[in-house]
């Protein structure tokens, strides 16, 4: 038995036979039955005729189908609405029934008997459809829309489920279709036929918490745009592509890829479990130069595709039932060596180790512990470990116990790698040992894959993996591990700052002097009161009562302390956070800081002491005439006095100096208790005029600077959420 | 060719040269020093290992280094060569991490001196039947290389058996690289499934870039397709420009490797009588000795020039770091000149205090609120400054030296410095106030504190304070308000420009101490037309 190549399909653009199609409108509603009929009889009759035939057949369906699955989109080229709609009728009905069983289902069904067998799957209509089937026999074959409805619908109605992008959605479906019945139709092998007329793989489904961290990692990325430049994030762009990529092609199949030293077997051992010789092997190093792709079931052609693997070296295995249910949905690629001096081959092993869902690593006692293999490529894929397989190969060429101690060596060199092994039913990379030449330990390792490949999980955890590596490789721009944030004390520093720039205490208590200097003066004794003003009358510059300094003053708040103020909470706002976004909060800061000297000085402008003296209060009149009076009594008493001594007035010195006496003691003493009443009152007058500009100061800065700074902290911690989403919901799942 | 005689005069300059190449640094880490590093370190390993004691006795042993990938089979090779079981060989990967030198006996006084190799500790083992546990295991931290000396080695031989050049453990990639370097003959052995690998192709090549005497093994070739793999071996070679290379076929036989046995003599057979050719016959030793010998010196002429560059790429990093350093303290410095010059100094606070000032305000006061406005606004320049410099040095790759990052922490420092500076100032200015009132002789002489105030005020107002300057005239005379305020301004000068350099040269210091200067270019090169002239 040889294996079969795929032939390019490049031809697949004749729609001649949608012509044909207008021909049948009058039978609206039935088209699809006597195209099942015809399709049948076609099948009975047709097949292993002609490949050319089969080619236009594949073309048609490529038409009919973007009809189907896009009722609006072109009616006109089936001549009915009712079919799609019959369509869309049929699908759920048969989907539980469908799914468990296309793949037994399809094996009689297509095969060169597969007319026949179709009845009991058919049933009535499959009768009714076959008594209208002789009018229409020479039919062109365009139209077996019921063979699509057939085998197509199981495939389709999990598609239905996922409603979020149908465009796309139809796109890949297409292609896949026009894809695979290539791949199937150009088997010479009677089983590859199998695929005339397929199913369509379902898309691969991950399941809800690898979605929700896909979701995650796509909003982050989309929310650091702004902060972070596109070299940082290109790793978590690409996982998303290619996690989206992955998506929409099959579920069902897993594509795992050998990879190896040059000479370690890599093409001995795809070989062995496609169980023919596909790829060349030889002496020759480096042997394989491109990869080559093997597929164990059909649907594989858009994931193949993907890797980039021309048709030319696409493969099928050696059919035997057996091996077709152990491995089915399993994908081969055969790798070239990643460590030859060919480097185009290290970069294609790169490329397709990105894309592909599981790793097969070839190593044999003679490199296992090549550094180019563990530096180069294990321990960066240590989080892939469970989407991996190493295998030892050549074992043959060890002596007897010897592969048991190499095997222990390559398990140690690997947990020194990091990588996790899957003992004991834990999770992690699977290491066995093999011979592909004398076939020891291949029952195993396809035992291995089977079970791995019917899990159908590989795709899944190659993306949490990758999404596990993303994440981490963007830790340090996300997280840093401190903690973060404005507190309370750095606020108030802030604002203490400011007060200090526009010198709110230096002018609550020049405020609370000059009150208490005008209270002392208001109340003070007019013989105090006179000898001050003859004061200022000598020598006006001493006191400075004179000095005309409330001028326009430019700049009256300190630039260089606003600057160093908001530097101060820029920098303590920023700490703990990782660089880049630490540098938008300093910028935030900054910006916010222009102009804000600037608004301080209107402010203090606005909202300090309005110049000349402060405001008198209600029971300093009381004062000075209380001051007033003693000042009487002095002179009443000083005059009586002086009219007794002048023999004016009767002698009575008792009164007279009674009353001078209280009122040369009363006037201080009325002037110290004004001052001590006065004490508080400046006080607070003080303290409001300080407390205001202190308020002023600190509510500019608060608007202009702390807000966008504290904006700023709040997309960081919605961004560091996100990130913990993209993390910690997998640790959660897991 | 110049015949290998001793020259003293071509030794002087190799040692001069060695010494200029020991004495390179490149601490900055630049895009090219880790290549510069590794250049330096295999070139002075070239020249301590294997030029100077070459040049010096050209009569030692010629030195045969057995070195490939991991699992090539070298040791293997090297006991079979032998003909005992000199070298561990086994099936566990990376097996030979002690190097084994294996020599006649009569040559053993040749190696257990620190001739070759003098980085290596020797262990001599006496003689006896190695057994697999008896590995000797040098002293933690330290290199080891082990001598044995075998009857069946020729005289004037000796065989090395190196660790893998790709192994796991980085130290013995260094090593095998190291002792590559010290070789008269490179013995590149690979195998079959290996001849193609890019690391022992690396290996060919830098042999072939340094004219050193090759010979290549293809070791282990299964003999149904020893024809086959030999001859596309030759043709890579060929294709390599390497095709006049010896090679020597030896095939996988049943004991050639995984238990360690020793292949029979005739599969080494040509490889063993080629060696001893190259050993014995004088002539083709001296070829042997010269080419190796010459290769090394020939390509000094191209290496050094590139660890010259290397030098002068970190020399222009540190002059951008400097003047990135000096360019951000520069125009911080003028601004806080003009900053002072218009005034800035008396805003905020101490405004507040000279509109207060002398009624509600007393004369200490004001001066407290001065000076510490004058620290903030310096203060304020020097953060900014730094910032700058940071701005600067993110874009520079060399700013990532560890010594450069982790500066001290604590900016306060700072605060705390110019804080001390400006109370200096303070009190200096306050005693030459007093000197100044005190000449007054006048009885009602003023406070000289109010003096200092009102001069502060002067020299710190700029504009706004020109009413301290009449209060201070009235009070000191013209005469002796302006010497005040000269002595007092320059007083303000030196302090700030003090305060500025002390704090440009602390964030140039860890720069500095990596001691990157324009010197070592000029110097390899120098030395580098000394030896060409000498040659």
């Amino acid at each position: 038995m040889t294996a079969v190549t795929d032939q390019d399909h490049t031809d697949h653009t004749d729609h001649t036979g949608r012509s044909d199609h207008t021909d049948h409108t009058g039978r609206t509603g039935h088209t699809d039955r006597t195209g099942r009929a015809d399709r049948a009889d076609r099948t009975h009759h047709m097949d292993h005729t002609d490949h050319g035939h089969s080619a236009d057949d594949r073309a048609h369906e490529e038409g009919d189908h973007s009809v189907t699955d896009t009722p609006t989109g072109e009616p006109s080229g089936e001549g009915t609405a009712t079919a799609p709609e019959d369509t869309r009728h049929e699908r759920p009905a048969k989907r539980p029934d469908a799914g468990p069983d296309r793949g037994q289902d399809r094996g009689p069904a297509g095969g060169p008997d597969g007319g026949p067998d179709e009845e009991p799957a058919g049933g009535g209509r499959t009768r009714e459809r076959a008594e209208r089937a002789p009018t229409r026999v020479p039919r062109d074959p365009g139209t077996d829309r019921a063979a699509d409805d057939r085998t197509g619908a199981p495939a389709d109605a999990p598609a239905d489920d996922r409603t979020d992008s149908a465009g796309a959605w139809d796109d890949g479906l297409i292609a896949r279709r026009v894809n695979e019945g290539t791949g199937a139709e150009q088997g010479v092998s009677p089983e590859s036929r199998v695929g005339a007329a397929p199913a369509a793989p379902a898309p691969l489904a991950y399941d809800g918490p690898l979605r929700s961290r896909l979701d995650a990692l796509r909003e982050l990325v989309g929310l650091s745009r702004a902060r972070l430049d596109n070299r940082t994030l290109a790793e978590a762009g690409r996982v998303l592509d290619e996690a989206g990529a992955r998506r929409k092609l099959s579920g069902q199949h897993t594509v795992v890829a050998i990879a190896g030293a040059t000479g370690s077997g890599k093409s001995q051992l795809f070989n062995t479990l496609a169980g023919v010789t596909i790829s060349e092997t030889g002496v020759r190093r480096p042997t394989t130069a491109a990869p080559i792709a093997c597929s164990w079931s059909d649907g594989a052609a858009t994931l193949i595709d993907r890797l980039g693997i021309p048709g030319r070296l696409r493969r099928r295995p050696v059919q035997s039932a057996e091996a077709e249910a152990q491995l089915d949905g399993l994908v081969l690629i055969d790798l070239p060596d990643h460590d030859s001096a060919a480097v185009q081959h290290r970069e294609q092993v790169d490329r397709i180790l990105a894309l592909v869902d599981a790793v097969i690593w070839v190593v044999d006692p003679e490199k296992y512990a090549d550094a180019v293999l563990h530096e180069r490529y294990l321990r960066p894929m240590a989080g892939h470990a469970e989407v991996m397989f190493i295998v030892l190969n050549q074992v043959d060429r060890l002596p007897g116990e010897a592969a048991e101690l190499v095997l222990d060596d390559l398990r140690r060199l690997l947990d020194e790698d990091g990588i996790a092994l899957g003992e004991y039913g834990e999770p992690g990379a699977t290491v066995l040992a093999l011979s592909a030449i004398t076939g020891d330990g291949v029952t195993e390792l396809r035992e291995l894959l089977g079970q791995f490949v019917g899990e159908r999980g590989a795709a899944s955890r190659r993306v949490a993996a990758d999404v596990d590596g993303a994440a981490a490789r963007l830790r340090p721009v996300y997280v840093t591990g401190q903690r973060t944030g404005l507190s309370e004390e750095a606020r108030d520093e802030f604002a203490g700052r400011l007060a200090d720039a526009v010198g709110a205490t230096a002018a609550g208590e020049a405020a609370e002097r000059a009150w208490l200097r005008n209270a002392n003066r208001a109340c003070g004794t007019p013989w105090l009161r006179l000898w001050r003003w003859q004061q200022d009358r000598r020598e006006p510059a001493a006191t400075g009562r004179l000095q005309v300094r409330t001028q326009a003053d430019e700049e009256a708040t300190a630039r260089q302390r606003v600057e160093q103020a908001v530097r101060t909470v820029s920098d303590r706002a920023s700490a703990g956070l990782p660089a880049p976004w630490g540098q938008a909060v300093r910028e935030a800061a900054v910006r916010g800081a222009q102009g804000l000297p600037e608004a301080l000085d209107e402010l203090a402008a606005r909202t300090g002491l309005p110049p000349g003296r402060p405001p008198r209060p209600g029971w300093w009149p009381a004062a000075v005439l209380a001051q007033a009076a003693m000042t009487l009594l002095q002179v009443v008493g000083g005059l009586w006095l002086v009219g007794q001594i002048a023999q004016v007035m009767a002698p009575n010195l008792g009164v007279p100096v009674l009353l001078m006496l209280a009122g040369i003691v009363g006037g201080p003493l009325v002037e110290w208790s004004c001052k001590m009443a006065a004490r508080g009152p400046a006080r607070r007058y003080g303290q409001d005029a300080e407390r205001s500009l202190r308020d002023a100061a600190a509510g500019c800065g608060r608007a202009r600077v702390l807000d966008p700074v504290a904006a700023e902290l709040l997309r960081y911690r919605e961004v560091r959420e996100q990130y913990g989403r993209v993390t910690g919901v997998g640790a959660g799942a897991r | 060719m110049v015949t290998l005689d001793v020259r003293p005069q071509l030794l002087d300059a190799l040692s001069a040269l060695r010494d200029r190449v020991a004495a390179a640094r490149f601490p900055l880490p630049l895009a090219g020093a880790p290549r510069a590093r590794a250049n330096r370190d295999e070139l002075l390993a070239q020249l301590d290992d294997y030029l100077v004691p070459r040049l010096r006795q050209p009569e030692a042993p010629l030195l045969a280094v057995v070195g490939g990938s991991t699992g090539a089979g070298k040791s293997t090779l090297v006991n079979s060569l032998v003909g005992r079981r000199v070298s561990e060989a086994s099936v566990l990967r990376p097996t030979t991490r002690t190097p084994v030198l294996v020599c006649h006996p009569e040559d053993h006084h040749w190696f257990s001196g620190m001739r070759v190799l003098p980085d290596l500790t020797r262990v001599w083992m006496p003689h006896q039947e190695p057994s697999d546990d008896l590995l000797p295991t040098g002293p933690d931290g330290r290199r080891v290389l082990r001598i044995e000396t075998a009857e069946t080695l020729p005289p004037g031989l000796a065989l090395l058996d190196a660790p893998d050049i790709d192994s796991l453990l980085a130290d013995n990639r260094v090593l095998a690289a190291e002792l590559m370097c010290a070789a008269d003959i490179w013995v590149m052995v690979t195998t079959a499934a290996r001849y193609a690998d890019a690391v022992p192709w690396h290996l060919l090549r830098t042999a072939k870039e340094y004219d050193a005497t090759l010979v290549t093994v293809l070791d282990r070739v299964p003999h149904q397709v020893v024809g086959e793999v030999s001859r596309q071996y030759g043709a890579l070679l060929t294709k390599a420009g390497l095709g006049d290379v010896p090679r020597f076929t030896v095939p996988e036989l049943p004991e050639s490797a995984w238990g360690g046995g020793l292949l029979p003599a005739s599969a080494v057979a040509s490889l063993r009588t080629w060696l001893v050719h190259q050993a014995q016959d004088p002539a083709a030793r001296r070829q042997v000795l010269a080419r190796t010998a010459h290769g090394v010196l020939d390509s000094l002429s191209s290496r050094m020039p590139e660890l010259a560059s290397a030098a002068a790429a970190q020399y222009a990093a540190a002059l951008r770091l400097t003047s990135a350093v000096d360019g951000a303290y520069d125009s911080e410095y003028a601004r806080v000149r003009g900053r002072l010059q218009s005034g800035a100094v008396l805003a905020g606070d101490a405004l507040k205090r000279w509109r207060a000032f002398p009624l509600d305000c007393t004369a200490g006061e004001l001066l407290d609120a001065l000076v510490e406005s004058l620290a903030a606004l310096l203060l304020c320049a020097v953060t900014a400054a730094d910032e700058r410099v940071d701005d600067a040095w993110r874009r520079e790759p060399a700013s990532d030296a560890p010594a450069l990052t982790d500066r001290d922490p604590l900016p306060d420092n700072a605060e705390h410095r110019i804080g001390l500076a400006v109370r200096r100032w303070r009190r200096e200015l306050e005693e030459y106030a007093e000197d100044e009132v005190r000449a007054l002789e006048r009885g009602a002489a003023p406070d000289p504190e109010a003096v200092a105030a009102l001069v502060a005020t002067v020299l710190l107002g700029g504009r706004r304070a020109r009413s301290a300057g009449e209060g201070l005239a009235e009070r000191l005379g013209a005469h002796g308000a302006l010497r005040l305020r000269d002595r007092g301004g320059r007083l303000l000068g030196e302090h700030l420009d003090r305060v500025m350099h002390t704090e440009r040269e602390r964030r140039l210091a860890p720069l500095e101490a990596l001691d990157v200067h324009a010197e070592p270019q000029a110097e390899l090169i120098a030395a580098l037309s000394v030896l060409q002239k000498e040659r």
